[in-house]
């Protein structure tokens, strides 16, 4: 899956779980600028990306990941090409 | 030498370190360090009490090297495991038994018994235990879970575990971010020391200037307040909120501020919390490292478990997707504020003061934002205006202050007798035709007292603007010096001493 594919994707994702059609995410988004991505909804958008893309992020992905360029990074090492 | 950073002993104490620190080789600065944590453990408490810190390093030790040195998944759990249940066992064991045994005599004596079926223990509990218990767990689930770097000397393990400044009341530290630098040389930076000093000034001012007043006040009700009903509660738990704040934030401007004195940044616990504008909010900026360490270790974790994820999928099938997603989340809730409230002692005061309640706060809150937010469009409100968000704060303020309530009583009975008398007496009119000038502050200490909060309150104002002790240093040297040292003497001339100047105790040190 190519880089841009995983980005198509999680944008799907992210509108789907924070109800927000107008969301577009990119390499440096981050928790801050989506007002409703607090610590509650963190864990339930891990696990839609999760059941979306067939993988698991392991504890320490979860509480460290720094933006949703990192989140893409450990997706595409996990899923392979 | 009492346990207060605000004794005059400690202070020698401290000047002394920070000479020393700078004279001998930057690559025994730790060392020294550790040997300061450990006099400091001596001096301030039972002696031999140290053994339980230097029992949770060799734990800590011990189960790192384990975790990172196999790649075997089953003995790495083991370690994990095997630390997680001597730490937490010896947490619970110090300090919840007897809760435990109490809350079964209520329930016996509730159903009839006529004697107490189980009889409590006496135990010294280390000081500061809670606090480095959560850093060093932190410390070892991250090096589980290959976050952070496992440390091999366990003399380097101690000093992350026992750094003196820290070790009292916290803030409680994450090794991954906060636990390297103290290993590093730390060269004699004027600037850096200079702000360090200057922010423990900062720090005495809201302990010893405002804390102290407000504790008179707040003692003289609550310790017997069927005397003191209606308003005089209302005042005084006001009175309690500023006290636990100034306490609590201003032992950390002291912390923090040592520490940067000896090059070292730790996290910071408190970001003006009483400028929320609401409850979720408050706890993201009020003891911020207990929020961030029940966030990564509790909360997440729980809802990542398998019972979890499978009670959500449940959930969601039942009752649609965003109830579902609600109920689970306000489940582990439940969990995270039972712990949270129980971390701060064994007592339902604290179990609901500072947990269930905020709980029940949180989950009310987003169940009933569909109907506020139709209210508004009714009434016509705009959302984002400043007044509402003027209501917002003060709104947020109350609520934390019923907390306050439970959290200073002397049980949750007592909470609820006094939030009973102050709904229901109505004496205002007493309390400002000078009632208010006999709760231990006559009308020159309350002035002074008044004063100083104003003065916190435009300094924390000054701070949503970014650091004020920069902006300060940008001033002419006469307008700096003359700032600093109006405040300095303020605080000689009018903090409160105790009868060994070391009345300060800081609160959250019992914890």
């Amino acid at each position: 899956m190519t880089r841009e594919r995983v980005f198509e994707t999680l944008n799907e994702v992210f509108r789907d779980v924070f109800d927000d059609e107008s969301i577009t995410v990119e390499e440096e988004t981050t928790a801050d600028d989506i007002e409703d991505w607090d610590s509650l909804e963190h864990i339930n958008l891990i696990a839609a990306v999760e059941q979306e893309f067939g993988m698991k992020f392991s504890m320490g992905q979860v509480v460290s990941m720094k933006n949703v360029g990192e989140m893409a990074d450990i997706i595409m090492s996990q899923i392979g090409d | 030498m009492p346990a207060s950073f605000t004794s005059f002993y400690f202070l020698c104490f401290y000047a002394l370190l920070l000479l020393i620190y700078y004279l001998i080789p930057k690559k025994t600065q730790w060392v020294f360090l550790l040997f300061a944590s450990v006099a400091f453990y001596l001096l301030t408490g039972e002696g031999v009490l140290i053994l339980y810190p230097v029992a949770a390093s060799l734990i800590a030790y011990g189960a790192v090297r384990r975790i990172a040195g196999t790649e075997d998944a089953k003995q790495r759990r083991l370690a994990l495991g095997a630390a997680l249940f001597l730490l937490i066992g010896a947490l619970a064991a110090l300090k919840y038994i007897n809760f435990g045994i109490h809350t079964i005599n209520a329930v016996a004596s509730w159903c009839g018994a006529q004697e107490k079926i189980l009889t409590g223990f006496h135990f010294l509990v280390p000081l500061g235990i809670s606090f480095y218990t959560f850093s060093i767990l932190g410390y070892i689930v991250d090096v589980y879970n290959g976050i952070a770097r496992p440390q091999q000397n366990f003399f380097k393990t101690a000093l992350y575990a026992m750094y003196f400044p820290a070790i009292l009341s916290g803030p409680i530290l994450r090794y991954r971010e906060d636990g390297e630098q103290f290993f590093e040389p730390h060269p004699f930076d004027y600037r850096q020391v200079t702000f360090g000093l200057q922010r423990m000034v900062w720090g005495f001012f809201k302990t010893l200037v405002i804390s102290e007043r407000m504790n008179i006040v707040v003692n003289t009700v609550y310790d017997n307040y069927t005397a003191w009903p209606g308003s005089y509660i209302w005042i005084a738990t006001v009175c309690y909120a500023f006290q636990l704040y100034t306490n609590f934030s201003g032992s950390m401007d002291i912390v923090l501020g040592m520490s940067q004195t000896f090059g070292i940044r730790l996290p910071e616990n408190f970001e003006t919390p009483f400028f929320s504008k609401n409850i979720s909010e408050y706890w993201r900026r009020w003891h911020i490292s207990l929020g961030v360490w029940m966030k990564e270790y509790v909360f997440y974790p729980l809802l990542r478990t398998k019972a979890f994820m499978d009670l959500g999928k449940g959930l969601r099938k039942k009752w649609g997707k965003k109830r579902g997603k609600q109920m689970t989340t306000f489940l582990a809730m439940f969990i995270l504020w039972f712990t949270v409230g129980i971390w701060h002692g064994g007592d339902w005061k604290f179990v609901i003061g500072s947990g269930l309640l905020h709980w029940f706060y949180i989950v009310s809150g987003e169940l009933l934002a569909p109907f506020y937010k139709k209210c508004m469009e009714k009434l016509a409100i705009d959302p984002k205006s400043k007044w509402l968000d003027g209501f917002r704060v003060l709104r947020t303020f109350f609520l934390v202050n019923i907390g306050f309530v439970f959290f200073r009583a002397a049980s949750a009975a007592d909470a609820w007798h006094m939030l009973a008398s102050a709904v229901r007496v109505w004496n205002w009119g007493e309390l400002f035709g000078g009632g208010i000038f006999a709760l231990g502050l006559d009308v020159i200490e309350s002035v002074i007292a008044a004063v100083s909060l104003l003065v916190l309150l435009v300094v924390s104002l000054l701070q949503q603007k970014g650091p004020v002790r920069e902006r300060i240093e940008k001033k002419p040297v006469l307008v700096r010096f003359a700032l600093w040292y109006a405040l300095l003497f303020y605080i000689i001339l009018l903090g409160h001493y105790g009868p060994d100047y070391s009345a300060a105790e800081f609160i959250y040190q019992g914890f």
